[in-house]
């Protein structure tokens, strides 16, 4: 059985798969590095993605690792485990970014809702300046100002 | 009591002016605020023109945004009691300071006001779609559920709030469709609700912005959000 296995890994990971999927990782790392240096990606971003390419170049060393997680899988296929462990990575990436987005909703809200309180104070306080203009200039205000208390007393 | 009543409008640059007219009439000693939730129409320059601030929010963040934007001014310039009514003119504003002197009479923390409470008001002029008439089945049943109250309007935006509601609203609040939840969850933190009949009008500009895709996205998501809040646990000590 476990000759078997062999068999089927050397089949699938020939050395030649196994040094191009190690040129990636390493193609891979280096794009993550470039989009830090350019400010489009943050660092606190990047961690996960260096520890997806650092799997995907241990995966390519040393081949044994990915026959060993099948069988604790209980896959008799590598290659389907294979596919089957990037598939529930990305699931979780994606998940994360789902969080993120939503924290930075959340944020986002909050500086709006700042923003507008802040523009509302300053009406609020124009206002009452004018108010007090209206009564300091006994009645002689201008007709800007009066109109606030036209539309009250129509009301 | 210091008072606020604030008004959460989209695009109503028709029935703002009648609104905040409307107010002024019925609760003359309250401070007014429109919060504008990102219109693309004349609203906010309405409101300014008769000397009512605006809280603009630079984009439409959704409705709870709104009512939360409005506790957090509440809050912080000190009033004591919010009142809040849409903006599109459902809302008289005379029924607004029934549920206002309720709450300064200390009768409860929040009291909402209903189209349906007393039985024999069958509401029915309210012309609803299908699946509105169905979310607003469910909630009912939702929120009783989880509260041990009945509530007959758990989607009526025409409420007055103390101190002690507006904090809570204040520190977190759905930004989407959020009187139902906001119920849920005020009455499970510890806080009295009691809802007052009243009276409401057909709309008298404006457009619902409730279409019916979108009110089944608002059934299903609300009822995540109670299922999840039924889950989250119970906070009577701040009582």
């Amino acid at each position: 059985m476990s000759h078997l296995i062999t068999a089927d890994l050397a089949v699938r990971f020939t050395p030649q798969a196994r040094i191009i999927a190690a040129i990636l990782a390493v193609a891979f790392m280096a794009m993550i590095l470039e989009l830090i240096r350019q400010h489009k990606l943050q660092e606190r971003y990047s961690v996960i993605w260096f520890i997806a390419g650092i799997g995907m170049l241990v995966g390519a060393a040393f081949p044994g690792i990915l026959e060993l997680l099948a069988r604790v899988m209980g896959v008799r296929d590598v290659g389907i485990a294979l596919f089957s462990i990037v598939l529930l990575v990305l699931l979780a990436l994606a998940l994360s970014f789902s969080v993120i987005i939503s924290r930075q909703a959340e944020q986002i809200t909050r500086l709006a809702q700042e923003d507008a309180i802040q523009r509302a104070r300053v009406d609020a306080e124009a206002d009452a300046l004018r108010r007090d203009d209206e009564i300091g200039s006994n009645g002689d205000a201008a007709e800007g100002a009066l109109e606030p208390e036209e539309e009250r007393l129509e009301g | 009591m210091k008072t606020l009543v604030f008004i959460p409008a989209l695009n109503e640059e028709a029935s703002i002016a009648g609104v905040i007219a409307d107010v002024r009439a019925h609760l003359p000693q309250a401070d007014l605020l429109v919060v504008d939730d990102g219109s693309t129409d004349q609203t906010t320059r309405n409101a300014r023109s008769l000397g009512v601030p605006v809280a603009l929010l630079p984009f439409n963040q959704g409705v709870g945004a709104a009512h939360q934007t409005g506790f957090l001014y509440a809050l912080r310039g000190g009033y004591e009691i919010c009142g809040q009514l849409d903006g599109d003119g459902q809302h008289p504003a005379a029924e607004l300071a029934r549920l206002v002197s309720e709450v300064e009479k200390g009768r409860a923390d929040i009291v909402v006001g209903s189209r349906f409470h007393d039985p024999g008001v069958d509401g029915s002029e309210f012309r609803s779609t299908f699946s509105r008439r169905i979310g607003q089945r469910v909630f009912r049943r939702m929120v009783n559920a989880s509260t041990r109250q009945s509530f007959t309007d758990t989607t009526s935006g025409m409420r007055a709030l103390n101190r002690r509601a507006m904090t809570l609203f204040s520190e977190r609040y759905s930004p989407e469709f959020a009187e139902v939840e906001s119920l849920q969850r005020a009455i499970r933190q510890g806080l009295k609700i009691e809802e007052l009949q009243v009276q409401m009008l057909p709309r008298t500009g404006g457009e619902s912005f409730l279409t019916p895709m979108r009110s089944l996205y608002y059934i299903f998501k609300t009822m995540i959000v109670l299922l999840v809040g039924h889950l989250r646990p119970k906070n009577p000590e701040t009582h």
